[in-house]
């Protein structure tokens, strides 16, 4: 069964030996983003999915590299826009 | 402290280390918090019980007929109730 | 995956990569809690999918302790964790979830599930026809646990069982918490 999964702690990942990952530099709580900031979601969610079709190398980790303060100032226009994305 | 390390340390009957994983339990991790947790769930019955509310103490009695297994489980839903009454505690893990 | 997609992602280039968030967490969990994680050695038999994903059916598979409302929750006071899961319908929406967990921040996931269990997100991606299908249900438990042994001997195999026999999924996406 081909698996995929995404992970905030790259070390943990690394140790366990999952098949592919997908790493995102957040906190815990938040694998796939910000709440009703849907772009970001699919694309973490196309990201992992993606892997499931190229990561073929055992222990394959793509990082999004994303900074969390960006997703926060995103998710925080959003707030004040009164709008999703 | 996985399970068959809490075993060995029940068996030594090593009451430091059971101790130690109650506080990481509660405490998230962290044992001084999981200790201040223990210390403050034990003030919050004493604040309720200063409130001098009627108490059922027919369905205590009954409660404490269980077996042992699920009176020991019922003690950490307990501690959880309180803890939320007493309206500080940090249980999210990220600490 | 649309080239605009793609094209968000980085490879692993290490000057692109982010840098985790809480750094030393695998040590960090063994010096607090000895002998709970998972150990592998070795990897699995790396396996592939056998058809494109827009033919393929997946399914979620998660820590983060998901359920339905109406479903009685899972014990998150137990000191050993609770050795059950879940199945979430996987065409449910946000306001028929609701999250009981202790140990991982889930304020934000309260107000959108989709934060840590992407299932509305997935079943658009059904919709546009990206995914072939999902299975008819997603399964969640609580990723605490102190008995990595029982964990994979219950939790694990039942729900791999699921996953392949009853569920018949031909790929899975695994969220932890």
């Amino acid at each position: 069964m081909p698996t995929v999964s995404v992970t905030v702690a790259r070390d943990v990942t690394e140790a366990i030996k999952v098949p592919r990952a997908l790493f995102l530099p957040w906190p815990m709580g938040h694998h796939f983003g910000a709440p009703f900031h849907r772009d970001l979601q699919r694309r973490v969610v196309l990201g992992a999915l993606g892997l499931l079709e190229t990561g073929d190398e055992p222990g394959t980790i793509l990082d999004l590299p994303v900074k969390w303060a960006e997703v926060r100032r995103e998710a925080k226009t959003l707030s004040e826009q009164g709008r999703k994305l | 402290m996985s399970v068959p390390y809490l075993r060995e340390a029940a068996a030594q009957d090593d009451l430091g280390k059971l101790v130690r994983f109650v506080r990481l339990h509660l405490g998230d991790g962290n044992e001084a918090v999981g200790k201040e947790e223990i210390d403050r769930s034990w003030g919050e019955t004493i604040k309720i019980l200063l409130r001098d509310q009627p108490v059922d103490r027919e369905f205590i009695a009954q409660v404490l007929e269980k077996d042992e297994s699920t009176l020991a489980l019922l003690f950490y839903h307990l501690h959880l109730y309180l803890i939320r009454k007493s309206g500080r505690w940090i249980h999210d893990g990220s600490r | 995956m649309t080239a605009a997609d793609k094209s968000t992602l980085s490879a692993a280039d290490p000057r692109e990569a982010g840098t985790q968030l809480r750094p030393g967490l695998w040590q960090t969990i063994n010096e607090r809690y000895p002998g709970s994680m998972i150990r592998k050695e070795s990897f699995v038999p790396q396996a592939r999918l056998t058809k494109p994903l827009a033919t393929s059916r997946l399914t979620l598979v998660s820590s983060c302790g998901v359920h339905l409302k109406t479903d009685k929750p899972l014990d998150v006071c137990h000191p050993f964790g609770d050795f059950r899961f879940m199945r979430v319908p996987s065409w449910a929406k946000h306001d028929e979830l609701i999250i009981h967990q202790l140990k991982y921040p889930h304020d934000d996931a309260d107000l959108d599930i989709n934060v840590i269990f992407p299932i509305e997100r997935l079943q658009e991606l059904c919709h546009e026809g990206r995914l072939g299908g999902l299975t008819s249900n997603f399964f969640s438990f609580i990723g605490y646990n102190m008995d990595p042994e029982k964990f994979e001997r219950t939790v694990a195999a039942e729900i791999a069982e699921a996953v392949v026999g009853e569920e018949r999924a031909d790929c899975a996406l695994l969220a932890p918490a």
